[in-house]
C-alpha cells in the first residue's frame, strides 16, 4: 500500500527529533570533564525557539500517514502546553543538577524523548500511534523516575511506576485488540464510525473499560492512582513536575480524543458519562481526604494531583463542548500553578535538603519570593480568585451542572472546602509559624525571574480569562 | 479627571503595586501610601454617594466591558441606591480600620498589602453588576483574611482563622452552585444582573428550579451573614482577629451576604422567596434571641461584641422576610448602621485589648476613669447597638420591626425582646469594663493623645449620629432602589 507522507504537517516533531540528535552528538563529543551544563543551555534555547516556531503552526491542519497522524487545533493547543511545561522542567533540571552533581546529560536526552512522546500523543489519530507514543513517553519516564540511583526512594518509585505502567500498557493493548477484532481497524475515524452506528455490546464495553484504565493510569484517577504518592515523592523533583503536569495533560489529551463530544466513543456518551461522573466524585474526594494527612510536600501534591484529576473528569463526564473547553482551561491554569509549586519545592529543597512540610515553617521570613509564589500556587490550586485555578473550577462545575450533574457539582464544591483546609495549613506554616532557622534563602536573579513569570501567569490567567478560555474553546472546536 | 467606578479597584491595586516596591523596613512610607490610597477611595465613595441622582434612580455610572464573551461574563460596574450606600460604608470603615492599624508593628508591609487586597475585593464585589464578578471579587478577601487573622491575631488565632475561612468558603461554594444554577436556568447565557432582571420580570424561572436555587443561594450567603446555626465561625473569628479585620469583617464583609441575598435571591426569585421566607423569619428570630442570650453569658469583651453582631444579623434576615418596602428599606439601613456601629465597637474593644493585653471583663473595670474618651465612645456605641433613638440603628430597627409587624407579629415581639437583651449585655459590658472601681493595674493607661488617633472613633460616631438624626440623608438613596424590588412583589 502506498503511503503518502505530508512532511509539512509535523515540522515540530521533526525539529524536536533534530534537537535530540544534536544533543546526543554533543553528549558524545563534549569531554567528560566539562563543568558547564551545555546540554541544559542548548535545551533551553532550543525549547524557546521551538515555542516561537509553534506559534506559527496554528494554521497547519490535516492528517497524514494514512490518517494515523493528525494535526488540528487540539494537538496544536497541547503541543504548546507541553513546550511550556518543558521550559520549566529544563530550568528545574538545570538547577537540580547544579546542586546534586550527578550525570545530567542523559537526563536531558530522556526529557526530549518524553517531549516527543507527548507531542505524538497529542497528534495520534490511531490506536497504534497512540500506543507507540504513549510508550515513548512512559519508558522515558520510568528511567527518569529512577534516575538518582543512589536514592532508594527514587529506585522504589521507578520500580513501582514501571510495574504499574507496564500493567496499564497491557490493558491498553488488550482493549485495543478487541476493538481491532470488531472493527478491523485501529484508526480513530473508523472506530468512531462503528461506535456511532452500533450499540454498546459487552465486548466493546470491556474494550472501552480497559482503554479507560490505561488512560486513568496516566491521569491518576482512582482506582488507577496507586503509583502516584510514592512516585511523586521518590522521583527527582523535575520529573515529579513533569509527571504532574506534562504526563497528566497527555492523559487528558487522550481522554479528549476518546471520551468527549467529538471523540471516538462520543456516541456512547450516555453509557459512560455516569461512570465518569462517579469516578470523578470518588477521585476528587479520595485525593483530598488523603492529602490532608500528608507530611511530605511532594506526596501531598501527589494526592492533590489525584484530586485535580477528579475535578477535570467532571468536564469529561459532562460530555459537552463546554466541559471539554473547561478541561483545557483548567489544565492551562494547573500548568503554571503546579510548575510554580514544584519550582518552589525544588529551590527550597536545594537550600534546606528537605521536602517536609514542617520545614516550610516561617518561610515567609526567610524568602519572600518563595513564600509568595507558594502562596499563590496553593491558593490557585484551591481555586481562589483572582487566580487561574478559580475560573477553571468554575467552568468545570458549570459544565457538570449544565449536563445535569447537580450532585457532582455539590460534591465538587464540598471538595473545594476540604482541599482548602490542607492548602491553608501549608500557607499557615509558611506565613504564620515561627521559622526553625532564620538564615535567609537567597534566590538567584534568573530563578527570581522565572518565579515572577510563573506568578504573573497565575494571576494573569486568573484575571484575563477571556483570551485563554477562547483558546480552550478553539482547541476543542477544530477537533 | 472625572471619577469612574473602576477607580475604586484600580486605586487600591495601584497602592498594592507601590507597596510591593517599597522595602519592608520603611514602615512610615508604607503606612503613608496606604493612608493616601484609602483616603482617596473614601473620598471617592462620598463623591459617588452624593453624585448618585436619586430622582432618576436605576443603575448609574455604569461601565460595561465584555470579559469572557462565550459565557456571557462582563466586567459590569454600576451603582444604585443600595450599593452606593454600601460603597460609602466600605469607604468609611476601611479608612477607620487603617487608622486603628497603627498599633501593628510586626511585618507592616505584608499587613498593608493584604489589607488593601481585602478592600479592593470588597469594593469590586459591591460595585459589580455581573454575578460572576460579584462572586469573583467576593472571594478575593478569603486568603488575606485567613493570613491576617493567623499572623496578627491573638489567642486561638490559628483555629479561629481556619474555622472562619472554611465556613465562609463552604458558604461561598454552596452559593456558587446556586448562582450557576441561576445562570443556567434563565437560559439567557449571561451573568449580567441587569439583563437577567429584565428578562425575569416577564419570564420567571420555573418554580421547581427556583425551589432548588433559592435555598442554595440563601444558605450559602446566609453562612456569610452568620445565619443560625452556621454562625459559630464569627464569634471566635472576630474575637481573635486583629482589630481592623474585626471591624472590616463584622462591619462590611459579612454584609456582602445580605447584599447578595437581596440582589440575587429575593429580587430575582420572588416566587420561591414567598415559600421559603417563613423559615427565614423563624431562623432570624432564633438568631436574635439565641446569639443574644449567648452574648449575655460571655465575659470577654470581643466575644460579647461578636455574638451581638451575630444577633443583629437576625434583624436583617427578619427585614428581608417582610417583603414590604419599609422592611427592605430597614434592612439596607441596618446594614449601613450596624456596619458603622460594629466597626466602632470593635475599634474600641481593640484599643482596650491592645493596651491592657486582656479582653476579660473581670480583669478590666473602671476604665472610664483613666480613658474618658474611649469610655464615652464605647457608651455611645453600646447605646447605638441597643437601639437608642438618635443613633442610626434606632431608625433601622424600628423600620424592620414595623415592616415585620403585619406578617410576623410574634416574631416582631421576640425581636423587641432581642433589643432588651442587647441593652442588658451592652450595659453589663460597660458596667464591668468601664464603670465601677478602677483596677489598679490600669492606672497608667491614657486616652489616645494625638488627635489623629481619635479620628477613627470620632468619624464613626459622627456618622452614626448624623444618620440617626437625619435619616433621609441615606433613606432617599435606599428608597429609590428598593422600590423596584417591592413593586415586583406587589405585582405578584
Amino acid at each position: 500500500m502506498f503511503v503518502s507522507i505530508n512532511w509539512l504537517l509535523f515540522p515540530l516533531e521533526l525539529l524536536i527529533t533534530l534537537t535530540l540528535v544534536v544533543l546526543v552528538v554533543m553528549d558524545v563529543l563534549l569531554p567528560k570533564t566539562v563543568k558547564k551544563d551545555w546540554l541544559g543551555y542548548v535545551s533551553l534555547g532550543a525549547n524557546v525557539l521551538l515555542l516561537g516556531f509553534w506559534t506559527t503552526q496554528r494554521e497547519v491542519i490535516g492528517n497524514t500517514f494514512n490518517g494515523m497522524f493528525v494535526e488540528d487545533s487540539l494537538s496544536w493547543f497541547f503541543k504548546g502546553f507541553f513546550l511550556v511545561a518543558m521550559l520549566f522542567v529544563f530550568v528545574m533540571t538545570h538547577k537540580f543538577f547544579k546542586a546534586t552533581e550527578g550525570r545530567r546529560n542523559e537526563f536531558y536526552l530522556l526529557l526530549w524523548l518524553a517531549l516527543i512522546g507527548m507531542c505524538l500523543i497529542a497528534s495520534s489519530a490511531d490506536f497504534l500511534t497512540l500506543f507507540i507514543s504513549l510508550e515513548i513517553l512512559t519508558i522515558s519516564l520510568y528511567v527518569l523516575t529512577a534516575y538518582t540511583k543512589s536514592d532508594k526512594f527514587s529506585l522504589e518509585a521507578g520500580m513501582k511506576y514501571l510495574i504499574l505502567g507496564a500493567l496499564s500498557s497491557g490493558f491498553f493493548l488488550y482493549g485495543m485488540s478487541f476493538l481491532y477484532g470488531i472493527t478491523h481497524s485501529t484508526r480513530f475515524d473508523v472506530i468512531q464510525q462503528y461506535v456511532s452506528s452500533q450499540p454498546l455490546t459487552p465486548i466493546t464495553l470491556f474494550a472501552m473499560v480497559l482503554i479507560f484504565a490505561a488512560v486513568g493510569f496516566k491521569i491518576a484517577a482512582v482506582p488507577f492512582h496507586m503509583w502516584v504518592p510514592d512516585v511523586y515523592q521518590g522521583a527527582p523533583t523535575p520529573v515529579t513536575a513533569l509527571l504532574s503536569v506534562g504526563s497528566k495533560a497527555a492523559g487528558f489529551a487522550i481522554l479528549l480524543r476518546l471520551f468527549s463530544v467529538g471523540g471516538v466513543f462520543a456516541a456512547w456518551h450516555f453509557e459512560w458519562s455516569m461512570a465518569l461522573a462517579i469516578l470523578s466524585a470518588i477521585t476528587m474526594t479520595y485525593g483530598n481526604l488523603v492529602a490532608m494527612f500528608q507530611t511530605n510536600i511532594k506526596r501531598l501534591l501527589g494526592y492533590s494531583s489525584i484530586s485535580h484529576a477528579g475535578y477535570l473528569l467532571m468536564g469529561a463526564a459532562a460530555g459537552s463542548a463546554l466541559g471539554a473547553s473547561a478541561m483545557n482551561f483548567y489544565l492551562l491554569g494547573y500548568l503554571f500553578t503546579n510548575l510554580a509549586a514544584f519550582l518552589v519545592i525544588l529551590l527550597f529543597s536545594i537550600a534546606t535538603k528537605s521536602d517536609e512540610i514542617s520545614d516550610f515553617a516561617g518561610l515567609a521570613q526567610r524568602s519572600g519570593i518563595l513564600a509568595g509564589t507558594m502562596l499563590l500556587a496553593l491558593a490557585s490550586l484551591a481555586g481562589m480568585p483572582p487566580l487561574a485555578g478559580f475560573f477553571g473550577k468554575f467552568a468545570l462545575i458549570m459544565s457538570a451542572m449544565k449536563s445535569g450533574f447537580l450532585w457532582l457539582a455539590l460534591i465538587a464544591s464540598a471538595n473545594i472546602v476540604v482541599s482548602l483546609y490542607y492548602y491553608l495549613m501549608i500557607a499557615k506554616r509558611i506565613y504564620v509559624d515561627a521559622p526553625r532557622s532564620t538564615s535567609p534563602i537567597t534566590i538567584s536573579v534568573p530563578m527570581r525571574t522565572v518565579l515572577i513569570i510563573a506568578m504573573i501567569a497565575i494571576v494573569g490567567i486568573g484575571i484575563f480569562q477571556g483570551p485563554f478560555f477562547n483558546a480552550a474553546i478553539t482547541a476543542i472546536s477544530g477537533m | 479627571m472625572i471619577p469612574n467606578l473602576s477607580q475604586f479597584i484600580l486605586l487600591t491595586l495601584l497602592g498594592i503595586v507601590f507597596l510591593f516596591m517599597i522595602p519592608p523596613q520603611k514602615t512610615v512610607v508604607i503606612r503613608r501610601i496606604t493612608n493616601i490610597t484609602l483616603f482617596l477611595t473614601a473620598l471617592l465613595s462620598v463623591w459617588f454617594f452624593c453624585a448618585y441622582d436619586t430622582s432618576v434612580g436605576g443603575f448609574q455610572f455604569v461601565q460595561n466591558i465584555p470579559w469572557v464573551t462565550s459565557l456571557g461574563i462582563s466586567y459590569h460596574l454600576g451603582i444604585d441606591g443600595i450599593n452606593s450606600l454600601l460603597v460609602l460604608l466600605l469607604g468609611i470603615v476601611s479608612y477607620s480600620g487603617l487608622l486603628v492599624s497603627k498599633s501593628v508593628q510586626d511585618r507592616v508591609k505584608e499587613y498593608h498589602i493584604m489589607y488593601l487586597l481585602i478592600v479592593a475585593g470588597t469594593f469590586g464585589a459591591f460595585l459589580s453588576l455581573d454575578i460572576f464578578f460579584f462572586y469573583f471579587f467576593h472571594e478575593v478577601a478569603t486568603i488575606p483574611v485567613f493570613l491576617m487573622i493567623g499572623i496578627w491575631g491573638t489567642g486561638k488565632k490559628e483555629y479561629a482563622a481556619m474555622k472562619l475561612t472554611l465556613y465562609l468558603v463552604a458558604g461561598a461554594a454552596i452559593a456558587l452552585i446556586g448562582l450557576i444554577g441561576l445562570y443556567l436556568s434563565t437560559g439567557l447565557g449571561t451573568f449580567d444582573l441587569v439583563a437577567i432582571q429584565q428578562h425575569l420580570a416577564s419570564n420567571p424561572i420555573p418554580l421547581h428550579l427556583q425551589n432548588i436555587i433559592f435555598p442554595l443561594i440563601v444558605l450559602g450567603f446566609g453562612i456569610t451573614l452568620t445565619l443560625w446555626p452556621f454562625h459559630t465561625w464569627a464569634p471566635v473569628g472576630y474575637a481573635e482577629a486583629p482589630t481592623a479585620i474585626s471591624m472590616m469583617h463584622a462591619g462590611v464583609l459579612k454584609k456582602m451576604g445580605a447584599y447578595a441575598i437581596i440582589r440575587f435571591a429575593i429580587q430575582l426569585m420572588p416566587e420561591a422567596a414567598q415559600i421559603w421566607i417563613p423559615i427565614i423569619a423563624t431562623l432570624a428570630v432564633v438568631n436574635i434571641i439565641f446569639c443574644g442570650l449567648v452574648a449575655l453569658t460571655q465575659r470577654d469583651l470581643k466575644y460579647i461584641l461578636s455574638y451581638s453582631s451575630c444577633s443583629h444579623m437576625g434583624y436583617i434576615l427578619l427585614g428581608l422576610a417582610c417583603f414590604n418596602i419599609i422592611g427592605i428599606n430597614g434592612v439596607v439601613f441596618l446594614i449601613f448602621a450596624h456596619g458603622i456601629m460594629a466597626a466602632l465597637a470593635f475599634a474600641l474593644a481593640g484599643f482596650v485589648a491592645d493596651h491592657t493585653k486582656t479582653r476579660n471583663l473581670d480583669e478590666l473595670g473602671g476604665l472610664s476613669k483613666v480613658m474618658p474618651f474611649i469610655g464615652t465612645c464605647f457608651m455611645m456605641a453600646a447605646l447605638a447597638s441597643a437601639g437608642v433613638p438618635g443613633f442610626a440603628n434606632f431608625v433601622a430597627e424600628i423600620m424592620v420591626l414595623l415592616g415585620a409587624w403585619d406578617q410576623y407579629r410574634w416574631h416582631a415581639v421576640a425581636a423587641v425582646l432581642g433589643i432588651v437583651i442587647t441593652a442588658i449585655y451592652m450595659l453589663k459590658a460597660i458596667r464591668l469594663g468601664f464603670q465601677g472601681p478602677l483596677n489598679p493595674r490600669w492606672k497608667e493607661l491614657r486616652d489616645p493623645e494625638v488627635l489623629s488617633a481619635k479620628i477613627p472613633f470620632v468619624l464613626l460616631l459622627g456618622v452614626l449620629l448624623i444618620v440617626g438624626c437625619w435619616p433621609s440623608l441615606i433613606l432617599n438613596h435606599i428608597g429609590t432602589s428598593t422600590k423596584p424590588v417591592v413593586e415586583y412583589f406587589a405585582k405578584k
